[in-house]
């Protein structure tokens, strides 16, 4: 490795380098606890899995390039020099956790390896060693932004076929549009994904709600965060955040996307605009008595998988259980606590890298399939499309015999 | 315009989940020759507006798109 990228990518790691970060780097004790909370180690317990030996990747650059120690004794602690080998390392670490914190949970200092995994990923993404497709994926984000009025028409022109649908799940007065965009002081903007199931029960619950709400012209999705790059992040979030604004709306609905919410939730500041999940919505439609549903319309056992961005990292937890239990008397959770619950294993952007990653994701997601089957349910429902696309994946690898559903779906499909 | 067009590879992206179509569309292009098109059928209402970014940002040319009833169609031009 040159001397002048080295530079750049000490200097990327310096810049990430928070008092937080660095009390990360310092304490960890190698108790060992983190070993078995990760679902990676578990499922394939091989030493570099654990989420210790991982932020140790890191934690030897720190030495080497950031300590004393690791400038005149290098050889104490184990502190290692940024080359082309360290990459390697750092690309195998980053991309083998899913930034799901179930370490930090059960950690005694509380160490956040997802946020150590951020410097890894930053390194990567400085040496341009980051996954190409994410980065890829990033940019068409950005490219969305900068030309959104060339190709919004298409997009409307795209949504009229979609309302028919909308209409046979709510039927709405005539004069309403099934999807409404460009509100002008609506109360809600949402932010749906570019498929059509993210968008059609979404807006049959906001008619059945009789809410004054309107569609987002972006994705809700956020690939800059997936691949650690903060410019790439910030330039995504804030396409939503100007339309939010140029609309004058009061509040921001995120999809079922787990990290769009906790990206937008967590790291955007303060806006003027209130910003929800989906499930938080849905759950104050029907304590509101906006909405109705049929309970128990869908048959056999129901559990719930909760999405790690949604749940243990942003707190999400009582308002899909507070749904469920208007949808069904037999309902089964996943684990006793749901903070605990097992990632799904396609977090972290390993979904988004589609069949080069899927033998990863599906050997490393092993005690997911068992904790499913083991409910012996025959509904598995999700609140995020990225676990949803895994769970499906893993359902078919592992036979675990379940029907993988949105929430949202049930909660459309139920709704009287 | 679709019917004088012939594609050399037909990709069927109906359906998918996010990101899938964009990811497999770009790895779609990359299996015809420069200057070779690709038929992509999706399902999704973003594609209308993630593919043509897609393809601006890498550099291809959408040289037409139909709207049906269910589905769209995007005939993509590889020029990179």
């Amino acid at each position: 490795m040159e001397e002048n990228l080295r530079e750049k990518l000490l200097k990327a790691f310096e810049g990430k380098l928070t008092k937080t970060i660095a009390m990360y780097l310092e304490t960890c004790s190698r108790c060992g606890i983190c070993t078995t909370s990760c679902h990676v180690f578990n499922s394939m317990p091989r030493p570099e899995y654990s989420p210790a030996a991982r932020a140790e990747v890191v934690r030897r650059l720190y030495k080497k390039y950031f300590k004393l120690q690791g400038k005149f004794w290098p050889s104490l602690g184990e502190a290692k020099p940024l080359d082309d080998t360290a990459l390697d390392d750092l690309d195998r670490a980053a991309y083998s956790c899913t930034g799901c914190r179930r370490c930090m949970t059960f950690c005694p200092f509380g160490i956040d390896t997802q946020q150590i995994m951020s410097i890894a990923k930053l390194i990567l993404v400085a040496a341009h060693a980051e996954p190409e497709i994410l980065s890829m994926l990033a940019d068409v984000s950005i490219s969305k932004g900068e030309s959104i009025d060339l190709i919004k028409q298409g997009f409307i022109d795209g949504l009229e076929r979609l309302e028919g649908e909308v209409v046979e799940k709510w039927k709405i007065d005539a004069e309403k549009i099934p999807i409404p965009t460009e509100v002008q002081e609506a109360d809600i903007l949402y932010v749906a994904l570019a498929g059509a199931h993210s968008i059609i029960p979404s807006a049959a619950i906001f008619n059945a709600a009789c809410e004054n709400w309107t569609l987002s012209f972006f994705e809700a999705v956020n690939f800059g965060a997936f691949v650690g790059d903060p410019g790439k992040t910030r330039l995504i979030m804030d396409r939503i955040i100007n339309e939010a604004n140029r609309l004058n709306v009061k509040e921001v609905c995120i999809c079922e996307c787990g990290t769009a919410f906790r990206v937008l939730k967590q790291m955007s500041g303060k806006q003027s605009f209130k910003i929800s999940s989906i499930t938080e919505v849905h759950a104050r439609y029907i304590r509101e008595k906006r909405i109705k549903l049929e309970k128990n319309r869908f048959k056999g056992i129901i559990t719930y998988h909760d999405p790690c961005q949604i749940a243990r990292n942003a707190g999400i937890m009582d308002e899909p259980r507070y749904i469920i239990k208007h949808l069904t008397d037999n309902f089964t959770d996943l684990s006793k606590k749901p903070e605990e619950n097992w990632c799904c294993g396609g977090g972290g952007g390993l979904v988004a890298m589609g069949q080069d990653s899927h033998d990863f994701r599906m050997k490393s997601s092993k005690v997911k399939a068992d904790q499913v089957k083991a409910t012996h349910a025959s509904i598995l429902v999700t609140a995020c499309e990225n676990c949803h696309s895994q769970l499906s994946d893993l359902n078919k690898y592992y036979k675990m015999g379940v029907e993988v559903k949105f929430l949202s779906s049930m909660v459309a499909d139920s709704l009287i | 315009m679709s019917n004088e067009i012939k594609a050399d590879k037909t990709l069927d992206l109906k359906g998918l989940p996010c990101p899938m179509p964009v990811v497999k569309i770009s790895k779609g292009i990359k299996e015809v020759e420069v200057g070779q098109v690709v038929e992509a059928v999706t399902t999704d209402p973003g594609s209308l507006t993630d593919f043509p970014a897609w393809a601006r940002t890498n550099g291809h040319e959408i040289i037409d798109t139909v709207q049906g009833d269910k589905e769209i169609t995007f005939y993509i031009k590889r020029i990179v």
